[in-house]
């Protein structure tokens, strides 16, 4: 038998193959030949003749001639057919990525005016998501939030309103603690309350949260310094005065002094040491608002209001809001089930005060924003990213725009390229990889103005209470999500572009010359209808922004039920300087006798609520108006009043009396309603003389009078039910003092603080807000609303008509020749001008019309949002149709002129 | 069936190098290796595909020439 691989190696002299690559076709190839062989053989065939036939078979063959097809185009084509490439993808895509920058270095004009245009679009992108992840997505920074809950007590179960939610008494909360079973540790913490805080002889006011001992480390927070409560800190009522002061105030109001830890500071008179500061970024669970410092709960008496100094031994006092760690593996509906079990043995332990109440748990990240703003900032917010998205469109077709100018300029190169065999993908490619890195430094830039546009807005918040505001705060959210932005706008911004230079006709274009490049009639089309988008688009930012600008004019001048004008606010606290009652009832006394003679004031009154401040309490009941059953809660604003308040306040009087001197402690009790109230419970009946109780008082308060309804929680509410009750008759140690002027109260207003500081030099007045100031603070998210909606409006309009003027100009330097040759043959300045004029504003009105049409469609939708304006309102539309205008005309005129000064010798020279 | 080693061969290489076939070595014990073939997911892909463009091939020269399947 012959060595067929020596034989087959004969064959293949010649080939050149590699080395292994011959090795391998030689023993595959050998194999074969000795089956034949075998097979030969076993057909009855000598092993002589066996192995001639075989080798003639082979020498015979044109073997050698197949094989060198198909090895040679292996060697040059590995890539199998149907993917027209080049080679690997990753060294590829590194080629495409340091030739793109190359390109963008070379043209520093078009990479600029790029990168800036897409910057403000994805830094507003950036700052609006910025704010939204850090109120909705991920607002407190707190120890495996999902395992966190918030525990309110729900007042009306079993009924088809929404439930009422408010917070759990001290003595619930205490049960619920030590009865529940799927709690690791619950924790309790009191609404916002104001303290008085005295440096020296200055005093100021700041907010504080009533927490259990376990609040920190129920959250999973450590301090940033010091340490937080101790577990026989919170035990005995009075004993330990410490408290935990936030990382702001620390910094702010301490000047971040290293010393702090062990310091005393005078909260309310009372000496209180501070033991620790909590982290950076933690402002209790409320997302939005929080407090400067934390008081544990057996010092609730000494910060919490006279109302409600029995807090820890009152179950009616519904005080504290839960906030529950779950054991692992307990669910929600789990814990639900269980502390529904507690409420109910609570309920039937303590009827007087638990009946018709249940516990309600919910999310702690949901509990973070109050329920009556969720739905507004979470519709405020989605539509912020939509207007922010628009106007990211708008940078896009601008940049995209930019980009088809300059692909004329490249047809050549890309002409060349195909010549030399790209691919059309690989063309797409390349391009396409140019401009997600244009999105990329886009990126980097957009992130740093979206940053600054985070600080900026934060400057907007109210100067006394910034402190308490959450800082908007970056994290992984907002990289990847800015990362994302930038790595699509590139890909939008550049696929059409991409696409249409890839379809650049070779011949023609590797024939013209540099200056004539592109009378591509198509892509004048693509552009023209790219501007005619982003006219369209910001003009409908522009009427949303005028929109609401006008609501929120007509907001400024709406009614709130009251006379806000020349109206002062003093805020005074005598409770927190440490009066007990009689000084303090003397004090209320000793300010308006002597206040009012100082002239120049009209009339004064004292009252607990802040007008538009004012909440509601649940659980008034109404003498002949039986509860169905008990779940039917009545809730109404309670406001305790001293005498000539409704004078002072200019709310006028429907029916009966004002309080008089009589109204006092041991009299009938009294109470005035206002008209919401007696309609809704005395509908056809003479509400005066009839009677009704508050909620935590056991005496029937008789109705001596109606007044008309005002608005006590925002502008232009739903009416609510109010229930007025005589100071007299209601101690309260912390009142407002309302103070009516002749007029306009700026110069007397100082006379009436040295009037204070001289019956107590100590008291703090340095809170005052005239009437206006409150609408303007009640005002105040509207406002940013507008302000952000007006900025990002004109934004728009502003990419919107640079992208104009450069598509104007780009044309005018394409139509030189044509122009040239018009003026040639006798056509004036003024009809170039015409000519170029008319053709851009015929663009921009068409964009305009179809941004109308949209804007209507769109004010529907916005409709509900409005005050006082309907959707389709003419002077928003007007008024925003004519900027627009008046803008797109200039971005159009400047190359209609350039146009008309041509000099036609010199453009048809040069063309 | 017998193939010829000259035709065989430079065809089987050549569907590999196309990615519709993939070869590999297999040793088995007292034997010489040896290399076998399968179709990769691509070349089934492509034997579907020239399957069914041979099939309408078919169909239509049938239906010029009139001959009917059996």
């Amino acid at each position: 038998m012959p060595d067929w691989k020596q034989e087959i190696s004969k064959q293949l002299v010649g080939l050149n193959l590699p080395p292994c690559r011959e090795q391998e076709i030689i023993e595959e190839l050998s194999i074969h030949l000795e089956d034949l062989y075998e097979e030969i053989v076993a057909g009855g065939a000598t092993p002589e003749e066996a192995s001639r036939e075989v080798l003639s078979s082979l020498s015979h063959s044109d073997l050698l001639a197949e094989l060198r097809v198909t090895e040679r185009t292996a060697l040059i084509d590995p890539i199998p057919e149907g993917v027209v490439n080049s080679g690997h993808l990753l060294a590829d895509l590194w080629l495409d990525f340091r030739y793109a920058a190359r390109m963008l270095r070379k043209t520093p004009g078009f990479t600029t005016a790029a990168v800036l245009t897409l910057a403000l679009g994805i830094g507003a992108n950036t700052a609006v998501f910025t704010i939204v992840n850090t109120l909705l997505l991920n607002p407190l920074p707190v120890e495996h939030a999902s395992q966190l809950v918030a525990m309110n007590t729900a007042v009306s179960k079993n009924t088809r309103e929404p439930v009422d939610l408010r917070p759990i008494s001290f003595l619930n909360l205490k049960d619920y603690r030590e009865k529940n079973h799927v709690f690791s540790s619950l924790a309790g913490y009191s609404s916002l309350t104001t303290l008085t805080i005295s440096t020296g002889p200055e005093s100021q006011r700041l907010f504080a949260e009533v927490v259990t001992g376990n609040y920190f480390d129920t959250l999973g927070i450590r301090p940033q310094i010091g340490r937080f409560f101790l577990r026989d800190e919170d035990v005995t009522p009075g004993a330990i005065p410490v408290v935990v002061i936030g990382y702001a105030a620390w910094q702010g109001r301490f000047g971040g002094a290293s010393d702090i830890l062990g310091r005393t500071i005078k909260l309310n008179n009372v000496a209180f040491t501070i033991i620790g500061v909590a982290p950076e970024g933690f402002k209790g669970v409320n997302a939005i608002f929080g407090p400067d410092l934390w008081v544990p709960s057996m010092m609730a008496e000494q910060v919490l209001t006279a109302q409600q100094h029995n807090a820890l031994v009152d179950r009616a006092m519904l005080t504290f809001t839960g906030a529950g760690r779950l054991k692992s593996g307990v669910s929600l509906a789990h814990a639900q089930a269980d502390l529904k079990t507690i409420a109910d043995a609570l309920e039937k332990e303590y009827p007087d005060t638990n009946q018709g109440q249940t516990v309600s748990l919910e999310p702690i990240t949901e509990a973070a924003i109050p329920t009556n703003q969720r739905q507004g900032l979470l519709l405020g917010s989605v539509f912020l990213m939509a207007i922010v998205g628009l106007v990211l469109l708008i940078a896009c077709s601008n940049v995209a725009n930019l980009l088809l100018a300059r692909a004329a300029a490249r047809r050549q190169e890309i002409a060349v390229r195909m010549a030399l065999g790209a691919g059309r993908w690989r063309l797409v490619r390349q391009l396409l990889t140019e401009s997600v890195l244009l999105g990329l430094l886009s990126g980097i830039l957009g992130f740093f103005f979206g940053y600054e546009g985070c600080q900026l807005l934060s400057l907007f918040r109210p100067a006394e209470v910034a402190q308490n505001f959450v800082d908007p705060h970056l994290n992984a959210n907002v990289f990847v999500f800015v990362l994302v932005v930038a790595l699509f706008t590139g890909l939008i911004f550049g696929i059409a572009p991409a696409l249409r230079s890839s379809r650049t006709p070779i011949v023609e274009a590797l024939k013209e010359e540099t200056r004539t490049a592109g009378r591509c009639a198509r892509r004048i089309t693509l552009a023209n209808a790219l501007l005619m988008g982003q006219v369209a688009v910001s003009l409908v930012l522009l009427v949303t922004a005028a929109l609401f600008l006008r609501s929120v004019q007509r907001e400024y001048r709406m009614d709130p039920g009251f006379e806000t004008k020349n109206l002062a606010m003093f805020m005074l606290y005598p409770g927190q300087q440490g009066y007990d009652r009689t000084r303090t009832e003397h004090f209320y006394k000793d300010v308006r006798d002597r206040l009012a003679t100082v002239p120049g004031v009209a009339s004064l009154s004292w009252a607990t609520n802040l007008p538009l401040w004012q909440r509601t309490e649940t659980g008034i009941a109404v003498e002949g108006h039986e509860k169905r059953n008990k779940s039917e809660a009545i809730s109404s604003v309670i406001n305790t009043i001293d005498l000539e308040y409704f004078s002072t306040m200019g709310i006028p009087f429907l029916a009966g009396r004002d309080f008089t001197e009589d109204d006092r402690q041991g009299a009938t009790p009294v109470a005035i309603i206002n008209d919401n109230m007696a309609s809704r419970y005395w509908l056809d009946q003479n509400p005066l003389g009839k009677r009704l109780q508050l909620p935590g008082q056991t005496e029937l308060r008789q109705i001596v009078g109606v007044v008309k309804t005002a608005d006590y929680q925002t502008l232009g509410e739903a009416p609510r039910s109010c229930v007025y009750v005589p100071l007299r008759q209601n101690y309260s140690d912390s009142m407002v003092l309302y103070v009516r002027f002749e007029r306009n109260p700026e110069q007397i207003i100082s006379a009436l603080q040295g009037e204070i500081r001289s019956i107590d030099p100590t008291l703090p007045i340095n809170d005052i807000r005239t009437g206006t100031k409150l609408i303007e603070q009640a005002l105040w998210g509207a406002k940013i609303g507008v302000g952000l909606l007006g900025v990002f409006g004109f934004l728009a309009l502003g990419l919107a008509s640079i992208g104009l003027y450069g598509i104007m100009a780009f044309s005018v330097n394409q139509r030189q020749r044509e122009i040239g040759i018009r003026m040639a043959l006798g056509a004036g300045q003024s009809s170039v001008l015409s000519l170029i004029l008319l053709q851009g504003m015929t663009l921009v009105t068409s964009g305009v019309g179809l941004g109308l049409i949209l804007s209507i469609l769109l004010g529907r939708t916005l409709s509900k949002f409005l005050y006082g304006i309907g959707a389709s309102d003419l002077p928003s539309f007007a008024g925003a149709s004519l900027v627009l205008l008046f803008v797109a005309m200039v971005a159009c005129y400047l190359p209609a002129r350039r146009a008309s000064r041509l000099d036609p010798l010199v453009a048809l020279r040069e063309n | 069936m017998r193939f010829h080693i000259a035709s065989l061969y430079p065809l089987l290489y050549r569907l590999e190098n196309r990615g519709w076939i993939q070869g590999r070595w297999v040793e088995k014990p007292n034997q010489r290796r040896r290399r076998y073939y399968r179709l990769t997911a691509q070349g089934q892909k492509t034997l579907a595909q020239q399957r069914h463009s041979w099939k309408e091939f078919v169909g239509a020269v049938s239906r010029i020439t009139g001959v009917e399947h059996a």
